[in-house]
């Protein structure tokens, strides 16, 4: 993917990136003539995508560590694999010293409110690859807000706020 | 306006340096390993396993320095095969040191990963549903990992253990062009039908086809290994029979070849590792 700028007709240069953030990775790009920047915003399964490919999205300022990838995509590693690290939840995963290195991988769930069946049964009905991200939306609303559970009435309200 | 071939580079990222960076480790790593060959087939269950760690033992009998490698991810059997199950993996500057086992054969494997004997290997994903969807090309970067970062040291060959199929096979033929194949089946219609298939998926990579094993042979009448290779216009590698004793030291963790170098079995494996040493003799074993 490239970015051109149509006042400039300048190609525009990688200037920031953020993230991921509930999956979604924010990569900046900024016309080097006249300034303009650009937000492109990932949804989770184009993070994945390059992911899985074992590249970052803004370069690399360092080597891969080793099986970097493999151990940053495993969901669950062995935790005593790796001479001298800790066993535990630590030692790999999310949590793993390489992780660090990895400019992506889900960011930790946030506390979650406990969610009605009804609730649960209406989220389950949003398409899977934008779910986990409306899932901790609504989670986020409804702990800013206060509110103890999630139900029909906390959704509806979150969905008025968002738009959706 | 310009067009997309008009601007160079992708802005800043260098995905493509990325991967070239991926491939040119994976390069460094492998000019000090002699040879690479695989163990393959359509059919699953046919002793791919069983052979590979055998005829990396027979190499280092012989006074070779050998690697195996699982390239089996979701049914690693090496580190069992070869007696490391459970051994820690110790990382240096060289990357990741792989344990020793059997004849001193260095082992890399999935299995020395996973947390758990009934831990199936899971990617993590954004949705595990939709996990699949990546895992083709998580297991791709996985694979040349395990190869580009294990610190293999010098090597005369190492042998990848595939999992059954070519998918794999395809996967790592385009990752290292010089592999030599080796390709398994057992002496049943069934096996030969499947096999017959993958030896023309190995013939159109540009990896070369060192021959064709059969194994478990005598267990029940079936058709002519030989005739199936000159059919497929491969070499005919040998036969290995059926013995028992094959499955219970590999059970055991110590390859039949080393313990038991008399017996019928462990021959045919010797002869068979001879052949294929000669078959890499252009690349010096
Ligand atoms: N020649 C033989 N005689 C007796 N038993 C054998 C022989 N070869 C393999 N076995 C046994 O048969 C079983 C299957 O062998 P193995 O695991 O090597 O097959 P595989 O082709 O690697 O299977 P997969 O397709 O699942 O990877 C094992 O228990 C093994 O010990
Ligand atoms: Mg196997
Ligand atoms: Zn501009």
């Amino acid at each position: 993917m490239k970015f051109l700028c149509l006042d400039c007709d300048a190609p525009m240069k990688l200037h920031s990136t953020e993230g991921p953030d509930e999956g979604s990775l924010a990569v900046t790009f900024r016309c080097p003539e006249c300034g303009f920047r650009v937000a492109m915003l990932t949804n989770p399964f184009e993070t994945q995508m390059v992911r899985s490919l074992g590249v970052k999205v803004g370069g690399r300022a360092q080597e891969p560590a080793p099986f970097e990838h493999l151990r940053s995509m495993m969901a669950n590693p062995r935790a005593d694999a790796f001479e001298g690290e800790a066993g535990g939840e630590t030692a790999a995963g999310p949590g793993c010293p390489f992780a660090a290195v990895v400019n992506d991988g889900a960011a930790a769930p946030p506390e979650t409110v406990p969610w009605t069946s009804e609730a649960e049964a209406r989220i389950e009905r949003i398409p899977s690859f934008i779910r986990p991200m409306a899932r901790r939306a609504i989670e986020r609303f409804a702990a800013d807000h206060g509110y103890a559970t999630i139900d029909e009435t906390v959704m509806n309200e979150a969905r008025g706020a968002f738009g959706m | 306006m310009k067009r997309y071939r008009d601007i160079a580079g992708d802005g800043g990222s260098n995905i493509v340096g990325q991967v070239e960076a991926q491939l040119g480790k994976l390069r460094q790593r492998l000019a000090s390993v002699g040879a690479v060959v695989a163990v393959v087939s359509g059919k699953g269950g046919v002793g791919k396993s069983t052979l590979a760690a055998n005829l990396a033992c027979c190499l280092a009998l012989d006074g070779s320095r050998v690697g195996v490698l699982d390239a089996d991810l979701n049914g690693p059997t090496q580190a069992k095969v070869l007696g490391v199950r459970g051994r820690r993996l110790v990382v240096t500057d060289e990357g990741v040191e792989p344990p020793r086992g059997a004849l001193g054969v260095k082992v890399m494997s999935m299995d020395l990963l996973l947390a758990a004997d009934a831990t199936p290997l899971t990617w993590d994903a954004p949705v595990q549903d939709e996990a699949h969807t990546w895992r083709g090309t998580v297991e791709a970067n996985a694979i040349r990992e395990f190869l580009a970062d294990t610190n293999w040291g010098t090597l005369d060959a190492l042998v990848l253990d595939l999992p059954p199929g070519t998918d794999r096979l395809l996967t790592i033929a385009s990752l290292v062009p010089t592999l030599g194949i080796v390709i398994v089946t057992i002496p049943s219609d069934v096996s030969h039908l499947v096999v017959r298939k993958s030896i023309t998926v190995a013939a159109q990579t540009k990896s070369p086809v060192l021959g064709l094993v059969e194994n478990m042979a005598g267990l029940f009448p079936g058709p002519d290994a030989a005739k199936l290779a000159a059919d497929g216009g491969i070499p005919y590698l040998g036969s290995v029979p059926f013995d028992r004793e094959l499955a219970v030291s590999a059970d055991r963790g110590e390859p039949l070849v080393a313990t038991a170098p008399e017996r019928e079995s462990a021959r045919a494996l010797q002869l068979i590792a001879r052949a294929i040493r000669a078959a890499l003799a252009p690349r010096a074993v």
